[in-house]
């Protein structure tokens, strides 16, 4: 753990003057696994209250007297603002791009430009999440990577899209989605007048990864935008484990809250129950996942804050989602990453795959499902690590024998 | 008995030895090990073996069809610990054994014995359940930081020492045999000479064990053309023939390089910062793995088919090409690379012309991936050229280092392929199922969409 933390501390101490964003995460470094902001890249290697640890699953971890120097308050957040935060904190825009191919569909993103040659992290959220999902992660990576564009849109039925038939039951099946997110990228495009697309990575969280491997898998990226596509990085979704969990899915879905008198109460749900482990993430992207019913009258405690996307309706989806999921992971072109919240979440295939060396793995026992919101700075290090590796521009690879020969070396 | 020796019988009943004890043990291991250079020399006859990975059962199976300590020189390469649920008893062992033995047990280190890496993996989460505290994975991880890089194994027979294991009829072995293949019993499942052109000779093999003369005609052609197409994860397919294991064929066209030359053993593989075996000599490998560097790319590194080096998918180290295989072989003197740290379904694979061999230990990786595993046996060279014609890493060193012809590798070296030493793959299963008390399965995850 030692290496990967000094190298993030240096990155961190690099990137102090674009921390623009401290006063909102006051308490994001108190609950999140990394805590203790720099205190945790001075430990010693032997410290056993590692947040590497999955027994920190249970948020017991006791503070080395090391981290405590710089802990801050942790655990339920008593007292604490649990207020929303609005996207303008993370991003520079919203866009609304009116979809060419189904009329009465405008996608509704946000986006970070990215500055001179910098690449474009296109994040895909899972289902029942948001663009605003990544807006943490986000502002986590222009730290380390200032020049990095951010663009995470919200999907069919997801946040502030809307489609014609804004009924219950959008469109949600696969092909849909990943054409989704392909137009999405060219209309940005047009939008923001690029002449050619930056270099992209892919991201998608759960439902979002499958949709991302489909995208860079089915090589509809038109030529020479096709060449742009560095790699992808898929967060805490794998195919065997995903369709596993597909039965109990409606049991968990029933145990939700059905809707919540405010939206502090949303938020605070979140964070108590633990499925965000972050507060500034819930207080970020909770707001855009609720949408207020029947404002007119009604009494003063009914639960008129609804879940925006009824994700029981979406059943019918599922399986289509992460069919054939593990094998398009492994086939399709370009620099591949999984980040999982535990290592007994990988198939049969992946497993093979890993240790035949065909992707990067990065496990985070200590975050729950939402990776990237529980860990949003451990998750962008992860990220921009990735980018480096794979980006080509940089790369320089020792010379091939065949070119020493045609240079007249000694080999 | 001594203290050991009951720690050995201890942990070879799979319980763990008290905390205590553990820390002797490692302390012995230390002093043991910080005497070993980088690259331990190991003289054959020896029994190599890849990953491990935990699965204290099948490394007990490993034992039954690779012969016991100490009657067989071991040298595992490393990836000892993680993934499997006892990491901790099998490492302890064979550290044990490394203890007792030192002469006929040889452990180099793989990615998987690192601070970092076991405290994702579960080594660590095993300690912590089995002692209740993290004393012992710190006290393994120190022994980590001491663990040689790489192995050179000097004098590898050219021809086959008769196989012991082959039950009643001990046959004699041909001179010209370069491969055999045997299963868990000892039974030749097919055989490679060394025949002009690289025309190999294969066995039935099913059923024909004891029948050596029944010598099939089929399966020549895939294994001619191996040559050409690196072996067994050739497309052309010819080359699988019958049961798992027997499918990797190898390549018997030759080596380039020193017939007689060493094998270097290490566990993933080559690093564009070493050119000569002396590099690797050089390293401060007292430490946590890098994530870069040149150690870090041995340990991570990975063949692969492509002209020159590679990014690795993998994150750390990188990919090589069979010409920087050939070149190294041909530089270091060394007649075939041997590595692990890859998963092969059919327990070994040989690659580029059999400069470079995978060797994986772990059958049914992970309880679950359904392949076999494979030891490879190197057998002494009676004649003792093999050690004669051996110049440790340099080429060439004889004449100062000037370098004559022999220093570079001529267009005729890759056309008059040579070969390596003779090569004995025993290929084996999962030990049965019922043998080990498997922990319960986490549950699932109960959000996942």
């Amino acid at each position: 753990m030692s290496d990967l933390q000094k190298k993030w501390a240096k990155a961190k101490f690099n990137a102090m003057e674009f921390n623009e964003l401290d006063e909102d995460r006051e308490n994001a470094d108190g609950s999140s696994g990394g805590g203790g902001g720099g205190g945790g890249s001075f430990m010693p290697d032997d410290d056993d209250s590692s947040s590497a640890s999955s027994m920190s699953s249970t948020g017991t971890v006791i503070p080395s007297p090391a981290r405590a120097l710089f802990a801050r308050p942790r655990g339920f957040p008593g007292g604490r603002s649990l207020d929303p935060i609005p996207w303008t904190t993370y991003f520079e825009r919203e866009l609304f791009l009116p979809s060419p191919t189904s009329p009465g569909t405008t996608h509704h993103a946000y986006l970070t430009s990215p500055v001179s040659a910098g690449p474009l992290f296109v994040m895909h959220h899972g289902a029942g999440s948001s663009g605003l999902s990544f807006a943490v992660l986000s502002a986590e990576i222009r730290k380390r990577l200032p020049t990095a564009g951010i663009l995470a849109p919200d999907a069919r039925g997801h946040g502030s899209t809307t489609t014609t038939t804004s009924d219950k039951s959008p469109d949600l099946s696969l092909p849909t989605l990943s054409a989704d997110l392909l137009s999405i990228i060219l209309l940005t495009q047009k939008e923001m007048g690029w002449p050619t697309l930056p270099p992209i990575i892919l991201v998608g969280h759960s439902l979002g990864g499958a949709v991302v491997v489909d995208l860079a898998c089915s090589n509809t990226l038109p030529q020479p935008q096709s060449q742009s596509l560095l790699g992808y990085a898929v967060l805490d979704v794998v195919e065997g484990s995903a369709m596993d969990a597909l039965q109990s899915m409606q049991t968990y879905l029933s145990t939700r809250p059905k809707g919540f008198v405010s939206l502090r109460e949303g938020i605070e749900w979140h964070v108590r129950s633990r499925t965000l482990r972050n507060s500034v993430s819930a207080r970020t992207s909770v707001p855009a996942l609720l949408v207020e019913e029947g404002t007119g009258g009604g009494d003063k405690g009914a639960r008129k804050w609804r879940w925006r996307t009824d994700l029981g309706a979406t059943q019918p989806f599922w399986e289509g989602w992460f069919v054939g999921l593990s094998g398009k992971f492994l086939r399709g072109k370009g620099g591949k990453m999984l980040l999982l919240a535990g290592t007994d979440r990988l198939d049969t295939e992946l497993t093979i795959g890993q240790m035949q060396g065909k992707y990067a793995l990065q496990v985070f026992p200590e975050a729950g499902h939402f990776i990237h919101e529980d860990l949003p700075e451990k998750t962008a290090i992860a990220l921009v690590d990735f980018y480096r590796r794979n980006d080509r521009s940089a790369l320089v690879l020792p010379p091939k024998v065949s070119e020493l020969l045609a240079q007249g070396k000694r080999v | 008995m001594s203290d050991l020796d009951n720690a050995i019988a201890q942990l070879r009943a799979c319980r763990p030895i008290p905390e205590a004890q553990v820390r002797e043990l490692c302390h012995k291991a230390r002093e043991l090990l910080i005497e070993e250079g980088n690259v331990v020399t190991v003289n054959a006859p020896v029994t190599i073996c890849g990953d491990i990975h935990g699965q204290f059962h099948d490394l007990m199976e490993l034992f039954r069809v690779g012969g016991d300590v100490p009657d067989t020189n071991y040298l595992f390469m490393g990836d000892f610990v993680d993934r499997g649920f006892y990491s901790l008893e099998s490492f302890l062992l064979l550290l044990c054994l490394k203890v007792r033995y030192p002469d006929r047990m040889t452990l180099i280190r793989g990615n998987h014995e690192s601070r970092q890496i076991t405290t994702v993996y579960g080594f660590y989460d095993e300690c912590l359940r089995k002692y209740g505290s993290a004393n012992v994975w710190r006290y393994c991880c120190d022994v980590f930081d001491y663990l040689a890089l790489g192995a050179i194994v000097l004098g590898a027979s050219n021809t086959l020492s008769p196989n012991s294991e082959a039950g009643s009829a001990a046959r004699e072995v041909e001179e010209d045999t370069e491969i055999e293949v045997c299963n868990a019993d000892g039974d030749i499942m097919s055989q490679f000479s060394r025949l002009e052109g690289g025309a190999s000779r294969l066995l039935d093999p099913v059923g024909s064990a004891m029948r050596p003369s029944a010598t099939a005609t089929n399966g020549i052609g895939g294994a001619a053309d191996s040559s050409r197409n690196s072996g067994l994860g050739g497309a052309g397919a010819p080359s699988r023939t019958g049961p798992p294991g027997s499918g990797a064929s190898g390549s018997s066209g030759g080596t380039v390089g020193n017939p007689a030359g060493a094998v270097l053993c290490v566990h993933g593989g080559l690093s564009p910062l070493i050119d000569t075996v002396d590099k690797i000599r050089l390293l401060d490998r007292k430490q946590e793995v890098p994530h870069e560097g040149a150690m870090c790319d041995l340990l991570w590194s990975d063949p692969d088919e492509i002209d020159g080096w590679g990014l690795s998918p993998r994150g750390a180290g990188f990919l090589f090409g069979a010409d920087i295989v050939k070149v190294f072989n041909h530089r270091n003197d060394l007649s075939l690379i041997a590595r692990a740290h890859q998963l092969v379904m059919e327990g070994f694979k040989e690659m580029f012309d059999a400069s470079i061999v995978t060797v994986w230990s772990a059958p049914n990786y992970c309880y679950r991936c359904g392949n076999v595993a494979a030891l490879l046996e190197l057998s002494e060279d009676s004649s003792g050229l093999g050690i004669l014609s051996r110049t440790n890493g340099d080429v060439n060193r004889s004449d100062g280092g000037v370098g004559g012809p022999r220093g570079v590798l001529m267009e005729n070296d890759l056309a008059g392929l040579r070969s390596g030493p003779a090569r004995r793959y025993r290929v084996f299963q999962a030990a049965p199922q019922d043998s080990r008390g498997m922990p319960a399965k986490k549950p699932v995850a109960d959000y996942f969409l």
